[in-house]
């Protein structure tokens, strides 16, 4: 049995310790936004936030999350209206959209770090988060965009 | 409350089966009521009782919200969106109270297929007339209800007007209870909307519908499908793609796994999937550690030791041979301008395997219920695959629904639904239990349908002017619309059929004199793995031969590269094109070379080991051409073979754009495809199977790979084409080009690598020195 | 989990005459009623167990293989080259454990390592150590053992072989190598730099982990904190020796003893992970800046600080190379994908949560033990940084992987010449785990 904290609900599971993170949020617990890509860590569409910390969920043991607070696109704001999710509205970032609930939760995590991020400190940081369609462009945008806008400062497009 | 309880609170976000199919685990667990979770919703886009359908693509209803049916798959180019606005601008609605109801399969619904970038061009005439067949049937009896005469109606942001009277469509359709229908005919003599008039159409201001809900985890894709009761399933992929056979099955291992129920042996009377061996299980990591256990001996298919060199010498020997193939274009006098030609040149261009690696690993939820058999799973070609499931079931293709969900990547991977066959045949298997079945990620990659390698050979004939007489273009690959759709294949000049996908592209819009095009059909490809169409299929790579040879020609014989291609594209002849597809022809090209030329200070001095390159496309098909150009600026860097795309700009002639925004978004996306496939990405086939299985070894782009780019579409108001393809088709051409102009090394394969270019620098060198 | 002291284990025994016999030979001490829990005052109970933390007794006293043992009664399973050898059951069970041991058969245990019944005991025991605990101190972890539950549990029967198993010439080690009694205080340095040598040389014993055996697996003497492999990681050096860019400084030192993460070096994983949660995390916060004070001195770092803003500097700037731009070379490829988006760094300093690796001690090492250990295992929750995690790439990378990944690190993160064999010691360090840390998805 594991337990945690989901998007602030008390959860305990009962599942095998080796069990990674991704299944348990989707299949024992329902939510599916978290996505399955790569099941290597090296896709980024199964990003959820363990302490806050973006992190690759797929390749996560149950186990290693014990005890810990676990934030999903579901629970990153109680409305979806967290700033890098208006200005990926804004900006109309998503295509297919499957790797955007993990592209969302990375960025969110790299404004916590880089509150004004350069062109640096996106390449690098999201450097993990593959886009198949390619909104790369957007997504650089849409950072900078929900950067201004965390800072209070008038968007400049 | 949060998330969970928004999407109790606001179903319509989502199609009712994809709530359905979803609430129940998250319900659960986070204590809703169970029936509340299971409570049927009405869905998003069906109207309720006492909607006003003037044809099957849209109804009304007496609140005044417009369904509009969708029977194209959703996979990221925001079809829904720019379909319904085209319904919505010619019916004059009031575009806040759309909304869009992605249809299951049904007969009446005629070819369900989303790919080829056909969607707006195949529904913009179907469309238009449908929403001014609403338009009419609703000023009709708005008129009644106001005492007026049509003809001193007008219609805006959905209501019907006239001089101070007006009355709300939901209220014509509430009080007035319009029921007219429209024959065929009556329909195309309709009066449609003059293009100064549209308001939705070419409206950069709208947003698409599908967002929102992709980006607070609330979107359904296939994936994401649950319903009770059902069990999970993996499977064990055999050897070859074809042809393997089990020998013996041990499962004795797999027996350990907690959730493990049993393993099927996969008989496909279809043939789609051979030698499969699925693992069934209670979870779906249950299932993976099962399959992972499972010890089946196979034997292998003939293909087990196929390599890609073995593929394109195939294709080579096939070009080198005076049989087969089939003639696309033969103009009389090719042979004789070859004899009679003062000089000519010959040039191969190869392109590697490509891996679609749609970020949605292929999966499908199948079932029976009540007699019919529901796959459930995101899909590009439904009226595609319901024939081959038939088959494979036993049973009628009227027993058979497809539901589709919202797609986490095509890319043409998902025109080909083989990945429902064995789902569909599990469950069969299971007495008609719901089996998800869900390929991991290598899974995945080896039982791609991967764009085939191919082989393209160039000949062109010269007078004495050096003036181009005939040029024989001729390309071996895998077809696959042989291999999954020969009915859906064209014929060639001598009757023969021939995979459009596999050469368009090819018979380009340049005038050469006497032309010839001859398309021939890997065998070799096509046995030892399923061909699949990827995102722009041919055109993705012909341009790799067709642009790389124009310039290699405007280079010989020192012309301009710019100049030459516009020398050569005057629309005379087969390139005048006609209405209204291709109506201007090649003069359409000739301006968007021109534009991309200028746009990106074409000529003019460059730094050191940096070159621009030119290359132009028609897109997709001649029957509905995209005319786009490209200059790629790159720097070449010599002591690595480093090539550093820093630049592409890339101007289009679409027609009339219906959704800027996504037109953008899509030749975004395209674009980036095509540098991908120029500069990162790139398989090969090792032992009969693609080589790379993830991303450790699989190296598509990614974000800090991105150019600069600059994107401009002609202003027209010609019939929309396509544009979720035509811009990845010039990008690699360019590139090539640009290299050339950079460092003079000339690259005739796909992808480029540096360790290739560095050895071409180094041959270039030594043949300089000596 | 610290219990790898296990090189340590069987020293050889030295033969001897008569006297050795008489040195080597110990009465047994009489059994005694066990003690009501009431025999012990609250306050020494209470320092017991903090003092049983900051000792971690329960990592050797407690069954981790095959299932979890009950805390502190024994069967830990130490896999040495001489054989398994399993740990005692040290709660207060009167047939199996220490119920009927007397405060002095503790005492002469923990400073001679001698049991009760006057055997020898092994060294993996580092009562080498403990002897220089105060006699107060080690009163009140006999306090604080004697108020557990007793658990009724036998431990597996040891499988080292003769002679070895002759607990008898375990005294012969003990001649040569154990330097019994408390711990005195040095007066060249100050009271709080004693209190840490106090603790770092007795109760915690840092040196059994980071100081290197000799043949007879004593630590050697003149290496003292010289590093050492330690359960299939490196305890890396602790002194001067230290090869990383940015010297352990007293500050950088405490962070890590007390939360598990130095904002310039990394965060704590493997072995080291249990010494500070549940260890040190439960000793005051003054006795970890002890030994802090302490490990910063041996480690000289007010001498080699001089150097450290460049080398920081030069450090960061590695951090995000290849990062930014397009990028071809399949190594830079990988390591962009699947580790940049948690490590990759573009300020002057770390941020933490961000575990710079240009200053980690895992490329900087000898061999690249730790960091293919924790790229294999992962970090959880518990361990390192509270409440974040690093993912498991065991399923994710294959050995030719790690190989690149190590080689890519190697090369572009340190100025250190390039490890060697790196695919095959990727296979070997992967077997050492007992058993894929997450199951595959892919």
């Amino acid at each position: 049995m594991t337990s945690f904290r989901l998007n602030g609900h008390e959860v305990s599971v009962d599942v095998a310790d080796d069990t990674p993170l991704l299944w348990v949020i989707r299949d024992e617990i329902g939510l599916t936004g978290t996505k399955f890509g790569c099941g290597i860590g090296m896709c980024g569409a199964c990003t959820v936030h363990v302490g806050g910390r973006a992190t690759r969920s797929c390749i996560t043991p149950v186990s290693a999350i014990q005890g810990a607070d676990i934030t999903t696109i579901e629970g990153l704001d109680p409305a979806g209206a967290h700033p890098v999710q208006e200005a990926w509205k804004d900006l109309q970032v998503p295509q297919c959209g499957y790797c955007q609930s993990g592209q969302i939760m990375q960025a969110a995590s790299l404004l916590k770090d880089y509150p004004a991020p350069t062109d640096e400190d996106i390449d690098a940081v999201m450097a993990g988060s593959l886009c198949r369609c390619m909104t790369y462009i957007r997504i650089r945008d849409a950072i900078k965009k929900a950067a201004s806008a965390t800072r209070g400062e008038p968007s400049n497009g | 409350m949060g998330k969970l309880g928004r999407m109790q609170a606001s179903p319509d976000r989502l199609s009712r089966r994809g709530f359905l199919m979803t609430a129940v685990g998250a319900g659960v667990m986070f204590g809703f009521p169970a029936a509340r979770a299971a409570q049927q919703f009405p869905a998003a886009g069906l109207p309720g009782d006492g909607a006003f359908e003037p044809t099957i693509w849209c109804a009304i209803a007496p609140d005044g919200a417009i369904s509009v049916n969708i029977i194209r798959a959703e996979m990221g180019q925001h079809i829904g969106t720019a379909l319904a606005r085209i319904i919505a601008d010619e019916m004059d609605a009031d575009w806040s109270r759309v909304k869009i109801n992605y249809v299951d399969t049904d007969p009446k619904w005629g070819l369900m297929v989303t790919g080829g970038s056909w969607s707006v061009w195949m529904t913009w005439d179907v469309f238009r007339q449908a929403g001014a067949a609403a338009r009419v049937a609703l000023t009709e009896a708005g008129a009644h209800l106001l005492g007026v005469r049509p003809d001193q109606c007008t219609t805006r942001d959905g209501a019907v007007v006239a001089g101070a009277k007006s009355i709300t469509f939901g209220d014509i359709v509430s009080r007035g209870r319009p029921s007219r229908s429209f024959t065929p005919d009556e329909m195309a003599k309709l009066p449609l909307k003059p293009a100064a008039e549209r308001r939705l159409i070419g409206n950069g201001d709208l947003k698409a519908l599908d967002i929102p809900a992709k980006t607070d985890g609330t979107a359904i894709y296939g994936i994401d499908a649950k319903i009770e009761g059902m069990v999970y399933a993996r499977p064990k992929m055999p050897p070859t793609r074809y042809g393997a056979k089990i020998r013996s099955v041990d499962d004795s291992a797999a027996r350990t796994v907690k959730g493990y129920l049993r393993h099927i042996e996969i008989d496909d009377p279809s043939g789609t999937v051979q030698g499969w061996v699925v693992a069934i299980a209670t979870s779906y990591t249950a299932a993976i550690r099962a399959a992972d256990l499972l010890k089946v001996d196979w034997t292998p298919g003939e293909t087990a030791h196929i390599a890609e060199k073995d593929v394109l010498d195939h294709g080579r020997a096939q070009i080198g041979r005076k049989d087969g193939g089939v003639y696309v274009f033969n103009d009389d006098g090719v042979d004789a301008a070859f004899t009679a030609a003062a000089s000519t040149i010959e040039r191969e261009y190869t392109c590697a395997s490509v891996m679609h690696y749609q970020l949605e690993p292929t999966n499908a939820l199948a079932f029976e219920k009540d007699g019919i058999f529901e796959i459930h799973a995101g899909n590009q070609w439904q009226t595609l695959i319901l024939p081959t499931l038939a088959k494979a079931l036993g049973r009628p293709e009227d027993r058979i629904v497809l539901r589709t969900y919202l797609l986490g990547g095509g890319f043409g991977r998902r025109l080909n639904g083989d990945y429902m066959v064995p789902a569909a045949l599990a469950s069969k298997a299971l007495g008609g239990k719901p089996v998800k079945l869900i390929l991991t990620r290598s899974d995945d990659m080896q039982f791609d349908s991967f764009r085939s390698p191919s082989v393209q050979r160039v000949r062109v004939a010269f007078d004495k002017t050096q003036a181009i007489t005939a040029m024989d273009y001729q390309a071996a690959a895998g077809w696959p619309t042989q291999v999954m759709a020969s009915a859906f294949m064209s014929k060639g000049v001598d009757g023969k059929p021939y995979d459009q996908f596999a050469i368009a592209g090819g018979d380009h819009w340049y005038d050469v004199g006497a032309f010839r095009v001859r398309a021939l059909s890997n065998d070799l490809a096509n046995r030892t793995f399923r061909p699949g169409w990827l995102r722009s299929v041919s055109p993705g790579w012909t341009s790799w031969g067709v642009e790389s040879v124009w310039d290699e020609i405007a280079h010989l014989h020192g012309k301009d590269a710019v100049q030459f291609r516009l020398d050569h594209l005057t629309g005379k002849g087969r390139n005048a094109g006609q209405a209204p597809d291709s109506v201007g022809g090649a003069l359409r090209q000739a301006a968007v070379v021109r534009r991309a030329a200028e746009k990106a200070g074409w000529g003019q001095p460059l730094p050191k080991d940096t070159g621009l390159g030119i290359a132009t496309t028609s897109g997709q098909e001649r029957g509905m051409p995209t005319w786009i150009a490209c200059c790629a600026l790159v720097h070449v860097d010599r002591a690595t073979g480093i090539v550093h795309c820093r630049k592409l700009t890339i101007v289009v002639d679409a027609g009339t754009i219906v959704d800027p925004d996504g037109a953008r978004a899509q030749t975004e996306g395209a674009a980036l495809w095509g540098l991908s496939m120029a500069l990162f990405e790139g398989s090969e086939i090792v032992d009969g199977l693609p080589r790379d299985r993830n991303l450790d070894t699989y190296t598509p782009l990614r974000i800090a790979d991105v150019p600069e780019m600059d994107i401009e579409f002609v202003a027209s108001t010609e019939k929309p084409t396509g544009l979720g393809e035509p811009g990845t088709t010039p990008i690699a051409p360019a590139i090539g080009n640009a290299i050339f102009n950079a460092v003079g090394v000339r690259m005739r394969h796909l992808p480029v690598r540096p360790s290739d270019v560095l050895r071409a620098l180094t041959r270039h060198d030594d043949a300089e020195s000596t | 989990m610290i219990g790898r002291i296990v090189a340590a284990v069987a020293g050889i025994g030295v033969a001897g005459g008569l006297g050795f016999l008489a040195y080597a030979w110990h009465p047994a001490i009489a059994p005694i009623a066990p003690p009501a829990s009431t025999a012990f005052s609250a306050a020494s109970v209470e320092h017991g167990r903090v003092l049983a933390a900051g000792g971690y007794c329960a990592e050797c006293h407690t069954r981790r293989d095959g299932h979890e043992g009950a805390p502190l009664a024994g069967d830990y399973l130490m896999a040495t080259p001489f054989g398994a050898i399993y740990s005692s059951n040290i709660t207060p069970d009167p047939e199996t454990g220490i119920g009927r041991w007397s405060q002095a058969a503790f005492v002469r245990a923990m400073r001679q390592g001698v049991s009760r019944d006057g055997s020898n005991l092994f060294p993996a025991f580092p009562f080498d150590h403990f002897t220089h605990m105060t006699d107060g101190d080690i009163a009140d972890v006999y306090a604080f053992l004697m108020t557990r539950p007793p658990v009724h549990s036998v431990k597996r029967e040891n499988t080292v072989p003769f002679p070895l198993n002759v607990r008898l010439l375990q005294a012969g080690w003990k001649l040569l190598f154990l330097h019994p009694g408390a711990y005195r205080p040095d007066p060249a340095h100050d009271a709080q730099w004693n209190r840490g040598a106090y603790l770092a040389e007795g109760l915690s014993h840092c040196g059994a982990c980071h100081t290197p055996r000799n043949a007879m697996g004593a630590e050697k003497a003149g290496a003292a904190y010289d590093g050492a492999p330690v359960d299939n990681w490196i305890a890396p050096p602790l002194n001067g020796t230290n090869p990383t860019p940015v010297v352990w400084t007293e500050d950088e030192f405490f962070q890590y003893l007390r939360y598990g993460v130095a904002p310039l070096h990394g965060s704590a994983a493997g072995p080291m992970s249990p010494v500070i949660h549940g260890g040190l995390s439960e000793m005051p916060e003054s006795d970890v800046r002890a030994i802090a004070v302490y490990l910063a001195s041996l480690d000289q770092a007010t001498g080699r600080q001089g150097g450290d803003a460049a080398r920081l500097a030069a450090a960061m700037r590695t951090s995000a190379r290849d990062l930014t731009g397009p990028q071809t070379d399949p190594d830079a490829r990988l390591y962009a994908g699947a580790c940049a988006a948690c490590h990759a760094n573009t300020g002057a300093t770390p941020v933490l949560g961000r575990p710079e690796l240009a200053l980690n001690n895992a490329l900087w090492l000898s061999e690249p033990t730790n960091l293919y250990q924790v790229v294999l295992r992962g970090i959880n929750a518990g361990e390192g940084q509270d409440g974040v995690s690093m993912p498991s790439f065991y399923h994710a990378l294959t050995d030719a992987d790690l190989a690149r990944l190590a080689a890519y690190l190697r090369r572009t993160r340190t100025t250190l010449p390039p490890w060697t064999d790196l695919e095959h010691k990727a296979a070997s360090v992967r077997a050492t785990l007992p058993a894929p840390p997450v199951a595959a998805s892919h």
